[in-house]
Parts: C-alpha cells; sequence; structure tokens
C-alpha cells in the first residue's frame, strides 16, 4: 500500500445554508491518479479548492504531508491547480506564463528561463514560447497551463476539468498526455470531471460524489463492475437495476422475487443478503442476452419491446420496456445481433447468467 | 459596404450635423484665426505665419506649456494612485449592495457644479480659512495653501477623483477573478498580485481614467485661478490673457491649436500603450 498525501478528516464545507461538503473522509496516496466524478453541484470543485486552500473548510482537517493545512494561505502551498478556464495570463506571453511560479519562487532568471523552456520542449510548445495566449489553439493552451503548474516540481497537481472546453479527438489526445505525464513523474494527480470516460480511462482509483458525501471509491474496474449502491449504479449508467425482497438464502444462491418475477443472483456479495429484507441487484448492459424467442431455460428472463437502439463504435445498446414501463438496456457487438428483427416494437426477451447479476453491497439492509 | 438605412441615418443624422456645425467647422476656422494679423487692435484677414514664430520663440509661452503639462501630468498620477486603493476596496472588498452605495456616493459631487465646490475650497484653504484655523489649535501654520500649486492640484482631485474612481471600478470589477486565485496559487502573495495580475488585468480602465484626469485637468481654467492664483498661469489662463491684451485672438488660437494638439497626441499614446497585448 502507497503512502498517503493527504487525509481530509471528516471535512465538512458550508456557503452558508448550502452544505457543498458533508463529512468526507478520504486519503489521497502518493503517486495516484485520483479521478473525483460527479455531476455539477456534488462538491467535486469544493473539495479540490480545499486542497489548493481557495476554500476554507468549515469543519474537519486536512492534512498535507501529515500537517494539518486548513489555516495554510493558498501561496504558502506546494499544491498548483489547472483550472476549467486554464486562467492563463492573457497580458504575459506564454513563456512567462510558465515562468510565473519560478519567478515568485525567488528563483533566478536563467534558471527559470531553461526550467521554463524545457517544459515547453516537453510538452511540444517550444515554438509558441513568445506567442500572446491568445494567439494559441485551445490544445496548446491547455498544455501551457500543464507547463505552467508542472515547472515548480511540486508533489501533487489539481485539475479542475481542464479539457471540458475541448473537442473529443483532443480530449483523447490530451487524456493520454495526461496519464504519460503522470506515470512519468510519479506525482499524485487530483482530478475532477464529470465525464466518465475521463474518469475511467486516466484514474487508478475513482471517487463517485454526490451532495457533498462519496458514495463509492474504488478502482475503475471495481466501480464499473461491483457499484456499492443504487446512485452510483445509476449514475454509471452501465447497469440494469433490480429492486427486490429476498425469499431464500441457499449458500451463494440468492432468490430475489421483484414485481416482474422471481430470479437468482450467485453474484459476488450475493451471500451477505439476508432473508426477508428489500434489495436492489444489478446486471451489466453488456452481460444481457437478447432473443427473440422465449429463453429455454426458465430462470433470469425479461419479456419487452424494442423502444431504440444507439451506435456507439462498434457496439449497439439496444433499449427495451417490459409490460410495466421498466427500461432494459443491453449492449452488444453489431455480429452478436446481426439475427435478431430490433425494429421498434418487435417483441425481445432479455436473460442472464445468475452469475452476472450483482447485488449492491449498499443497498442491503439489515434483518426486517 | 454596408448598407445605410433610413431609419439609422435619421438617428445619427441631428448629432452629425451638430458636430460638424459646432465642431469641425470652428475648428477651421481657428486654424486659419491663427494665420490672422492684428492691425490698430482690428484683426484683419491675412495667411501670415507672424502668431506663430511669436508665439513659439517666447520664453514664458514654454514655460507656461511646460507648467500645464507638467500639472496635468501630476495630477493624473496622483489621482490615480489616490483612487486606486479605494477602488480597489470598493471593487474587490465590498458586498454588492455596498458596492452600489459607494458608487452612489462617487456619483453625488456631479450633483454640484464645479465652481461652486472651487469657490467652497477657497474656504477651506485661505490664510483664515478652516484648515489654518484647525492647525491652530494643535500649534502648527498658519501655511500659506491658497493661490499655490497645492492649491491647483486640490481643485485637480475635486474635478477628477470622484470620476477616476468609477472608471477605476468599473474596470476591477471586470478582472477575472480565477486569475487572481491562480497568481494565489503560484505563490504570489496578496500584495504583489496587485502589481502582477489586477493592474495589468485592468489596464485599460485605469490608463483611460488617468487620461481622462489629463484631459480634464489639461485644459481647466477654474482651479488653476481659483485656488492657484493664475500666477505663474496655465495655458487657459494664458488664452484669456491674450485676448484681452490687445486684442490678440490670432495668438491665443495659436495656444488653443496646441493644446488641442497635445490632447490628440496623449490620448492617442494613452489608448495605443492601454490595448497594447503585453505588459
Amino acid at each position: 500500500m502507497a503512502e498517503t498525501l493527504v487525509v481530509f478528516d471528516d471535512i465538512v464545507k458550508s456557503f452558508g445554508d448550502v452544505i457543498a461538503v458533508d463529512r468526507m473522509s478520504l486519503d489521497i496516496r502518493k503517486g495516484e491518479f485520483l479521478v473525483i466524478m460527479g455531476s455539477s453541484g456534488c462538491g467535486k470543485t469544493t473539495t479540490l479548492r480545499m486542497l489548493a486552500g481557495l476554500d476554507a473548510p468549515t469543519q474537519g482537517e486536512i492534512r498535507l504531508g501529515g500537517h494539518r493545512i486548513n489555516e495554510l494561505p493558498t501561496w504558502k502551498r506546494d499544491t498548483p491547480m489547472v483550472w476549467q478556464s486554464l486562467a492563463l495570463f492573457p497580458f504575459l506571453d506564454v513563456l512567462r506564463n510558465v515562468e510565473f511560479g519560478l519567478k515568485m519562487r525567488g528563483t533566478d532568471k536563467a534558471t527559470r528561463r531553461r526550467k521554463a523552456m524545457d517544459w515547453l520542449e516537453r510538452l511540444g510548445i517550444a515554438e509558441f514560447a513568445r506567442r500572446d495566449i491568445s494567439q494559441l489553439s485551445g490544445g496548446q493552451r491547455q498544455r501551457v497551463a500543464l507547463a505552467r503548474s508542472l515547472v515548480t516540481e511540486p508533489e501533487i497537481l489539481l485539475l479542475d476539468e481542464p479539457l471540458s472546453s475541448l473537442d473529443a479527438h483532443l480530449k483523447v489526445r490530451m487524456q493520454a498526455i495526461l496519464s504519460g505525464l503522470q506515470k512519468d513523474l510519479g506525482i499524485t494527480f487530483v482530478y475532477v470531471t464529470h465525464s466518465q470516460s475521463e474518469a475511467f480511462s486516466m484514474g487508478d482509483r475513482i471517487v463517485i460524489m454526490s451532495r457533498g458525501r462519496i458514495e463509492q471509491i474504488g478502482a475503475p474496474v471495481e466501480i464499473y463492475r461491483t457499484p456499492h449502491n443504487h446512485f452510483v449504479a445509476e449514475f454509471l449508467g452501465s447497469s440494469n437495476i433490480f429492486r427486490g425482497r429476498v425469499v431464500s438464502v441457499d449458500g451463494g444462491l440468492v432468490s430475489i422475487e421483484t414485481g416482474r418475477g422471481r430470479f437468482r443472483v450467485t453474484g459476488s456479495g450475493a451471500g451477505t443478503a439476508q432473508e426477508g429484507t428489500s434489495t436492489v441487484f444489478v446486471v451489466g448492459n453488456d452481460r444481457m442476452v437478447l432473443s427473440q424467442d422465449r429463453p429455454a431455460d426458465a430462470g433470469n428472463f425479461l419479456e419487452g419491446r424494442v423502444i431504440g437502439e444507439e451506435f456507439i463504435g462498434a457496439t449497439v445498446t439496444i433499449h427495451m420496456e417490459t409490460g410495466d414501463g421498466q427500461e432494459i438496456r443491453a449492449q452488444k457487438s453489431h455480429g452478436e445481433i446481426a439475427h435478431l428483427n430490433t425494429n421498434v416494437g418487435e417483441r425481445i426477451f432479455a436473460s442472464w447468467q445468475p452469475e452476472s447479476a450483482y447485488v449492491l453491497p449498499g443497498e442491503i439492509d439489515g434483518p426486517p | 459596404m454596408k448598407k445605410v438605412t433610413i431609419f439609422g441615418l435619421s438617428l445619427s443624422l441631428p448629432l452629425l450635423v451638430w458636430q460638424l456645425l459646432f465642431f469641425a467647422f470652428p475648428l477651421v476656422f481657428l486654424v486659419a484665426l491663427s494665420f490672422w494679423v492684428v492691425e490698430n487692435y482690428r484683426m484683419v484677414p491675412d495667411f501670415d505665419s507672424v502668431n506663430w514664430t511669436k508665439m513659439f520663440s517666447r520664453g514664458v509661452f514654454w514655460d507656461t506649456y511646460l507648467r500645464t503639462l507638467a500639472l496635468a501630468a501630476g495630477a493624473s498620477v496622483l489621482v490615480s494612485i489616490l483612487a486606486f486603493p479605494c477602488s480597489y476596496g470598493i471593487a474587490f472588498k465590498l458586498s454588492a449592495n455596498l458596492r452600489r452605495l459607494a458608487i452612489f456616493l462617487m456619483v453625488i459631487p456631479f450633483f454640484t457644479s464645479y465652481l461652486v465646490r472651487v469657490y467652497s475650497w477657497q474656504i477651506f484653504l485661505s490664510d483664515n480659512g478652516i484648515l489654518n484655523a484647525a492647525f491652530g489649535l494643535v500649534g502648527a501654520g498658519p501655511y500659506t495653501m491658497l493661490n499655490t500649486d497645492f492649491g491647483t492640484m486640490t481643485g485637480y482631485l475635486t474635478l477628477c477623483l470622484p470620476l477616476v474612481v468609477l472608471l477605476q471600478v468599473f474596470s476591477l470589477m471586470f478582472v477575472d477573478r480565477t486569475l487572481i486565485e491562480a497568481a494565489h496559487n503560484l505563490r504570489c502573495g496578496r500584495l504583489r498580485t496587485v502589481f502582477l495580475v489586477i493592474i495589468p488585468s485592468a489596464r485599460v480602465g485605469i490608463v483611460i481614467a488617468a487620461l481622462f484626469c489629463f484631459i480634464l485637468t489639461f485644459g481647466d481654467f477654474v482651479s488653476p485661478l481659483y485656488l492657484g492664483g493664475g500666477k505663474p498661469p496655465t495655458l487657459s489662463i494664458m488664452i484669456t490673457d491674450t485676448t484681452k491684451a490687445g486684442q490678440q485672438w490670432p495668438r491665443a488660437a495659436v495656444i488653443a491649436i496646441v493644446m488641442i494638439a497635445t490632447l490628440l497626441a496623449v490620448a492617442f499614446s494613452a489608448i495605443g500603450y492601454a490595448y497594447r497585448k503585453r505588459a
């Protein structure tokens, strides 16, 4: 286990009556790429700003390298940040923007220039050193902002949705650059975003926040496959969610009664469910099997009608709706559904293996 | 070419005609006037450069010119420096409601005539005035303040300070706050951020405010006469003196043209500096 760099200890941040961050505790490890993800207003940016020293926590303690930093103003911390707007100084040229942090530290002119040029070269924008910020493209500005923050060799870099203004193609390139930089430098990146693709492609660990609280922390695959609770499952949108009551527990095999029938669940976590309690289980979109005919095995399947399909690259997501109005999503490759008639309104069956279903640990109630 | 609509024309035409009649035409006349000659206290139309050579060869003209320039430039710098902390406080430290109140208070001075305000300063600044009475209470003074450059400068501050504060406030309010945070985040302390980030960001407004101060004070007649005593004169006082002395309107026209040329030069270089891309 890597060493801990930052500790958020029971942090509360309120703005007047609004509680932005609500009793949050979080450890950030040395050298990890941590992504804080959530929809707008979930407290992710406030969390980052508290770490940067731009907002002070109302309650709780933030420790950096073991020392309390609550009262330390941002200009005495080493927590450079890359803003969503980038916040480059328009009245300075590229080189002077990058040199700014070094100048503030009193680094002599020659060293400053050399280090700044090194970074501009490393990020492939050395030829623009003497340009104005307004003369650069979005991607080039992004690199200037990165260079400006990294030139002082910090041990942590904070990024607040830095890619949200870029087009999709540039976004992917910048993601690769960011991941590469983080691995090369071996420093901690704390990255705030609302974008799942950014979070899952770059993060070593992902923190999912909602209404000022942490809903789940984990590696991308872990979160994707085993969401902790209903919120996370719904937020990711990668699973079909079923709510029901546990009718029997037999070792790892759990039977759950829903309004649409009784389903068998053997996926991990199922064993902790207790008879008689209500619970939620999920089945990944990509674990759904579609067929035109009623599946032979009378186990886990649902009948419905196709309501639409959505193409993303090589995969198709079929949306269907059951008789009582639950929407089911199945993500398949083109080949897998070539033999099916998926026109809107067609009758279709979705089935899954008991081991593909997963009981959400955050939704397991105590004994009734 | 852009199409000229009757609607647009009917809105803009009156002002264009006004400007043509009462600005462009008199200006041309002023230039012509500067080449006329005065014979037996009467002006005669002519094309003689004697007024120009006479004025430019007089030491007192150049002394007055430099004095006026120095006073106006000094006032611009002084007013800008005095106004800035106030503007900074209004723009960054006050709540929205208090800021509105402060802006309102800055507008109130314009309700009273500038001349009235300058006269009331005489009561404060004269040898037996309110200020010297106050100094007397603590055993200091009396100080001569009326009819000095100090008096002139006091009048200039009265004229310009509220306007400069307003212009500075509006430019400071539009400074991107994330730039300030970014500077702090890069270890730039609070005072340093003012000089390295806030002033460069608000440069256009700050320079324009100082330029307004220069324009207003360079041509001002009231303060240098009623608070500065008029001796030595400024250019606008010299104009009135010249017209009174032997009907020398053509020579007064020379002074006026020199003043206009100076203001144009200063205005263009100030605006050029304000909008230059880099600090």
